[in-house]
Parts: structure tokens; C-alpha cells; sequence
């Protein structure tokens, strides 16, 4: 894949929409439970949009995350803080590490500023919830076509792509 | 191989309607379905939840699938009809993009391949009208949208008051006369059906 119009800015950009995407694995001492990523993954999404409206946007597109777990994967959305915070999906036991993926879409911020409020927000509520952001990485695709893996190929995958990113792009924490 | 677009806003419903319609187009069995989801926030979250319907999916990042990616949607779309050749090809655009510009690009896929087109879907989300209709450049995007639906589905009814479902329904109407609006909940299942009926007996 890829664009074959790079020199020409998306539709998007003529109404003031900006988006970003970040892939990050994170882990806690303690196994979490279905409960706890929940509301951990919700009070994210919340935090992150909040972010985005106290810097100038004027409507959340989405915020919306999708996490892989080995137990299992979870799903969580807002489409602004006024709105409130869904999620859905389940995990079959507790885990100690999950992969998440954040997409930000907003409308009337730059990529910069959605980007900032972003990764404020994740780290925020990660550390919150007494979690470590291990590693993370921007734009990174979580699978590439292959919907079809197991979830054992799939979760290797994860983790190659991770260590393919190199140290330069890994933003490893204690 | 028919291809429908189920378009619309960010955040309006779409990949729920998506699995949904997949389901019940597929009619256990009897139709082969594929799905196209587009994003533009560079990581398919959306494609991940569509996976877990057992579909064939493929996920286009990178760009919008109406101007920055349009020729890799075509290619798409002729992979999808040489490599699995489904009797529908539901495609979920970003929440920015302009349908007819779809129909385009899916159009220049269909010069090799036997393709026809179902409806532009084009989702409103019922529990924001005033932050999707009345912000100058936000607006301009979604009543474009509005504008080019051939059937408008109001989505979320179920989490507002049937006066604000028929508030919805009055304000779009402004934009668009001729397509047909329906109330959509993915929640209770409402529309779904009505939806499937429209896609399998349109003719373009």
C-alpha cells in the first residue's frame, strides 16, 4: 500500500480534519482484568479527547482503540467527551501485557497538536493505572492483510514489528 | 460483483453497520461477502474489529480512498473480483471522504473487472446533528455527504427521543430530497433488513 499522491494533501485537510496513530505495548506487574482494561481503555479514549478540546478542536471525529491481548482483544471508542466512552470484546483470564492501538481523528487541531494530546493522554492514564509504556510506535500497522493468522503468528508479528522499529523509534520505559 | 458503499461521518456507526450488513447479506451461506475498510489514522483498528466476522477483508491505510489512495482502491477492488470474486463488496470509506468520489475510483477498478454498484449508504449519527451540521467547515463536509447518499440511514436512534430521530430526518432532508432515509440501531437490529433488501435489488 501506500499513497500515490503524496505532494497533494487528503480531502480531509480542506475541512480541517487532522488524524494520528500510534501502536504501543503495554505492561503491568499485576494481571489485569477484562474489568480493568476496560475502563483503563475508556478513561484513555476520554482523556485524549479532552486533550484535543482544551487545545482548540472543534469536534472529535473519533477516538478509538483496538487491544490485543492473548486472552482475548478489546475495543474502546468516544466520539467526545460529552458523549461519553464505549467498549466492547472481551479477555478469557487476566494478562499481564496487551498491544494497543490509538487512532485520533479531530477536526480543527493540527496533526501536531493531535499527536501531543495523544500521547499525553496514553501516557497519563497508562501511568495512572499503574501501567509502563514499554514500547510504542507511530503510524505502525498492526497486521498487514494477513486477517487470517493465528493468534499465536499474529502476536509474533506484534512483537517483530516492534523490534523491527529499531531503538531510535522505541520509547522504552521502566 | 456488487459494491456498496456504507459512508458517513467519524464515529457515526459505520463498522458496526458494516459487520452487521456482512452477516446478513451473506445469508449463511448463500452470498460470498468482502469488505474494504479505509482509515485514514494510519492504523487499522477498524479492520481488526472486522476480522473477527470471518469475512474476507482488506485494509487500505495510507490515505483516503476517494483522492490519496483512489488507484490502490481500484486495485483493490479488481484483486478482490480476479482472487475471490464475491457476489458483494461492502466498502467503508473514511469518515471524511466524499461517496461520489468512491463511486469514481471504484469505477476505475471495475475496467477489468464485471462490477456493478449498489447504493451510496451514507450514515447520519442522530445524537450530534448540531456538531456535524452547524460548524462552518465540518458542515460543508457533511451535508457534501448528505448530498450525494442514496439512501440516508439515521443511526443511534435508539440512544436519543423519537423527536430528535424526526429532527434528524427533517434536517437531512434539507440537503437531499430524493434519497430514501431510514432509522438505523445496530443495537436493537432496526433497518438492517430493510438495508439488505435495498442493496440486493438495486440497480444502478
Amino acid at each position: 500500500m501506500g499513497t500515490e499522491n503524496p505532494e497533494s494533501p487528503g480531502c480531509y485537510t480542506e475541512h480541517g480534519v487532522s488524524g494520528y496513530g500510534v501502536a504501543a505495548k503495554l505492561s503491568a506487574k499485576e494481571p489485569m482484568t477484562e474489568a480493568f482494561v476496560k475502563e483503563m481503555a475508556e478513561e484513555m479514549m476520554l482523556n485524549i479527547a479532552g486533550k484535543c478540546m482544551d487545545a482548540g478542536a472543534r469536534c472529535i471525529g473519533h477516538v478509538k482503540s483496538h487491544v490485543e491481548t492473548r486472552a482475548g482483544t478489546i475495543k474502546a471508542d468516544t466520539i467526545g467527551v460529552a458523549h461519553g466512552a464505549y467498549s466492547k470484546g472481551n479477555l478469557t483470564r487476566p494478562v499481564k501485557d496487551l498491544h494497543m492501538a490509538v487512532n485520533s481523528i479531530v477536526q480543527g487541531i493540527v496533526e501536531e497538536t493531535v499527536k501531543a494530546a495523544t500521547l499525553e493522554g496514553m501516557h497519563e492514564v497508562a501511568h495512572g493505572y499503574g501501567l509502563s509504556v514499554v514500547k510504542e510506535k507511530e503510524h505502525a500497522y498492526f497486521d498487514a492483510f494477513d486477517f487470517m493468522a493465528s493468534k499465536e503468528a499474529y502476536q509474533k508479528e506484534l512483537e517483530a514489528q516492534f523490534d523491527e522499529a529499531g531503538k531510535p523509534d522505541l520509547n522504552e520505559e521502566a | 460483483m456488487k459494491i456498496t458503499q456504507i459512508a458517513g461521518f467519524l464515529g457515526c456507526g459505520k463498522t458496526t453497520l458494516m459487520l452487521e450488513l456482512s452477516r446478513a447479506l451473506a445469508g449463511n451461506g448463500k452470498r460470498k461477502v468482502a469488505m474494504v475498510v479505509n482509515e485514514i489514522g494510519e492504523i487499522p483498528v477498524d479492520g481488526k474489529v472486522a476480522q473477527g466476522s470471518g469475512m474476507q477483508v482488506m485494509d487500505i491505510g495510507g490515505g483516503c480512498i476517494c483522492c490519496e489512495v483512489a488507484a490502490t482502491f481500484a486495485k483493490t477492488i479488481y484483486r478482490l473480483y480476479k482472487d475471490f470474486d464475491p457476489d458483494h463488496v461492502l466498502v467503508e470509506p473514511t469518515g471524511v471522504a466524499v461517496p461520489h468520489q468512491v463511486k469514481l475510483a471504484a469505477r476505475m477498478g471495475g475496467r477489468d473487472a464485471k462490477i456493478g454498484l449498489g447504493p451510496a449508504i451514507v450514515l447520519f449519527d442522530a445524537t450530534r446533528p448540531a456538531e456535524l451540521l452547524d460548524m462552518e467547515m465540518l458542515g460543508r463536509l457533511v451535508t457534501t455527504q448528505l448530498k450525494d447518499a442514496d439512501i440516508i440511514a439515521i443511526s443511534k436512534v435508539d440512544a436519543v427521543k423519537e423527536t430528535e430521530v424526526a429532527d434528524s430526518s427533517r434536517r437531512v432532508r434539507d440537503y437531499n430530497a430524493k434519497a430514501e432515509i431510514f432509522n438505523l440501531s445496530s443495537f436493537s437490529g432496526l433497518g438492517v433488513d430493510q438495508l439488505v433488501d435495498r442493496i440486493l435489488g438495486w440497480k444502478e
